[in-house]
């Protein structure tokens, strides 16, 4: 086969042609920080997430789905209003449905305490719902612990995770298939966008190639993964051996445990929000908790934010516990300095 | 009378009511000790109580014979109410009844009770200094019919004659978290009376709340019916209640030391005629129990 001059040259420019053509499609994909992660993920080949709605149930909403975690009304199918999920909390309870973490890969509790207080937010045990539809597990760590079997179906699934938390958390009824459907329609409303994932431009670029060049797209899958926790890690921990000298630490920010006052204590039990048991700024109250704060009682933050309270007969809501990654041992100890210092209380 | 209202009115307009920061729990419970406070329940919240008055302490009815009176049930009152919304509660209560003329003779028993409070004013930093709250409370005796004598009240020779009303307006101002007062200007009017005496009846109360400790708090009250024939030489005596509450955590338990013998307002105002000098005031308790509905 010969090859002459011309042809050689009518190959090298087809090409150079496929090569531009090429180089044009690369640069026509741009990421915004508004789209979504579980839509790039897809779009890299990933599997998705099996948490879709199915919209096809009579009834499915975000409106209803929306309503029952703001408020646990919503309304029928066919007219008038559902039964309240829960009589005694509503999902917000618990969870906030905004990012409440800077930085989505990391379990930092200071730091979420910072930006829950920058951004208006409390400060809560549960996890924050912006974002759930794209995480893979749930009730992880020792959360065994607290619900032995029932977290097993829970663990891998989010509708099953929703129902735990439905029946057993909130002490309400189950949800309805359509109601799932519709709490689920509205999670994906609060997803997580690219912008929440503090990407570097070169980062960006480099998902973005792997996008436009359909390759090494695992590569920018397990980047962009790296950038959110797929579950929160959950570490359940005891009071302190001596809880009159409470957790080692090296020294406390009495600010620090104002914010935690506020943000935590004060959400669910200010004018018996969320609890009978009421608390405020008064000094009869903070000398109360000051007082209880290393003794084994049911007033005691130590007793209460490790190990949560326990359904009793006949009043069946209880308070969920901390775990180390929603406050941590400094934390508990900065509320505590807090609480003391308001109350004029000396060790 | 007129220019209270007409204060209270001017005070509701003059203040800011959309502001914010409200005093909450001026009283930690929707009773005082006899007075009904200017709380309301939170919205879907239901509060299911047992109140129990035992008989007289000391003096001829008490003392060692009745075990200081724990051995009697003067008044009891079972019942609930219910938040409508944060602002309103109704309540249906059945009492005993315990009131009586001091010639004896008995007031309205088996009593169902119904009552509507509505707060309209709330307390707040920037707003009112004081919370306003309405009380109405309709009484009627599902007691037999005693017939051939017209002269007592259970002749009840009409239908009408089994009820009794009472509306009652409440100005509560938390001072600080360890003193809350209010006054309590109150009408109460029976549709049937013994001869003589007034159908309709004027009373103010006082009570207050003294916060001891967060658990501790003493809580008294006083209500003085205007009444010619309310005195003392006619045997009436004012209402006093003292009390001690006790707040477990998440709920109020109250025990208290009254003259009082009847719980309802259309029983204790009109027929009080126990005397606390007398050693004739009573122990009694609460129990108040709340759900989320």
């Amino acid at each position: 086969m010969t090859i002459n001059l011309r042809n050689l040259l009518c190959l090298l420019l087809a090409c150079s042609l496929l090569y531009a053509w090429k180089a044009a499609v690369v640069e026509d994909i741009r990421l915004e920080k508004d789209q979504a992660v579980a839509e790039v993920l897809q779009q890299l080949g990933d599997e998705p997430v099996p948490h879709y709605p199915d919209t096809s149930l009579q009834g499915v909403s975000v409106e209803a789905g929306k309503g029952i975690v703001l408020t646990g009304f919503a309304p029928k199918p066919g007219g008038g209003t559902i039964n309240k999920q829960s009589k005694h909390y509503v999902c917000t309870a618990c969870h906030n449905v905004e990012r409440e973490d800077p930085d989505l890969s990391v379990a930092d509790p200071q730091a979420r305490l910072e930006y829950a207080r920058d951004n208006g937010l409390p400060f809560l045990q549960g996890t924050a719902l912006y974002g759930a539809v794209n995480r893979t597990s749930f009730y992880n760590g020792d959360y065994e612990q607290k619900y032995g079997d029932l977290v097993e179906d829970a663990r891998h699934d989010l509708r099953e995770a929703i129902q735990l938390c439905a029946t057993e958390c909130s002490q309400g009824r189950a949800l309805e298939p359509w109601e799932m459907e519709s709490v689920l329609a509205y999670l994906w409303t609060i997803d997580l966008k690219m912008g929440d994932l503090l990407l570097s431009e070169a980062e960006y670029a480099q998902i973005e190639s792997a996008m436009a060049k359909q390759e090494k797209q695992q590569d920018a899958i397990a980047l962009i993964k790296s950038k959110y926790l797929s579950g929160s890690p959950a570490t359940f921990v005891d009071p302190p051996k001596d809880r009159k000298a409470g957790y080692p630490v090296d020294s406390t920010d009495v600010e620090n445990g104002r914010l935690l006052y506020e943000l935590s204590c004060l959400h669910c039990h200010e004018n018996q929000r969320y609890s009978f048991f009421n608390l405020d700024d008064s000094k009869l109250t903070l000398r109360h908790l000051a007082k209880h704060f290393p003794r084994y009682t049911q007033y005691s933050v130590y007793q209460v934010g490790r190990y949560g309270t326990s359904p009793v007969p006949g009043s069946k809501p209880y308070m969920p516990n901390y775990t180390l990654e929603k406050m941590s041992h400094q934390q508990m100890e900065d509320l505590r300095a807090y609480i003391e210092h308001k109350a004029g209380w000396s060790r | 009378m007129r220019f209270i209202t007409l204060l209270l009115l001017l005070m509701a307009v003059v203040y800011d009511l959309s502001a914010q920061d409200y005093a909450y729990r001026t009283f930690k419970d929707s009773r005082i000790v006899n007075t009904q406070s200017v709380e309301t329940l939170g919205k879907r919240r239901l509060d299911v109580r047992i109140a129990h008055r035992f008989g007289d302490l000391l003096g001829d009815n008490g003392g060692w014979a009745t075990f200081y009176g724990l051995e009697n049930a003067t008044d009891v009152l079972i019942g609930a109410e219910y938040g409508l919304t944060n602002d309103v509660t109704v309540g249906f209560y059945r009492s005993k009844g315990a009131g009586s003329m001091p010639d004896g003779q008995a007031g309205l028993r088996q009593v169902l009770n119904g009552t509507l409070k509505y707060r309209f004013v709330q307390q707040s930093e920037e707003g009112s200094p004081v919370s306003l709250a309405v009380l109405g409370v309709t009484s009627m005796s599902a007691a037999e019919r005693i017939e051939g004598n017209p002269d007592i009240i259970r002749n009840f020779s009409s239908f009408s004659h089994r009820f009794a009303y009472h509306g009652q307006l409440m100005v509560a101002s938390r001072i600080s978290d360890r003193l809350a007062l209010q006054l309590t200007p109150a009408y109460t009017h029976r549709n049937v009376v013994p001869f003589q005496d007034e159908n309709g009846i004027f009373s103010l109360g006082l009570a207050a709340r003294i916060q001891l400790t967060r658990v501790f708090g003493l809580i008294l009250d006083y209500t003085q019916p205007f009444s010619e024939l309310r005195d003392a030489d006619n045997g009436f005596y004012p209402i006093l209640g003292v009390g001690l509450e006790i707040d477990s955590g998440g709920h109020i338990f109250q025990v208290n030391f009254t003259n009082a013998t009847g719980i309802m307002e259309t029983d204790y105002i009109p027929y009080t005629t126990t005397n606390w000098l007398d050693g004739e005031f009573r122990l009694g308790f609460t129990i108040s129990r709340l759900f989320n509905l």
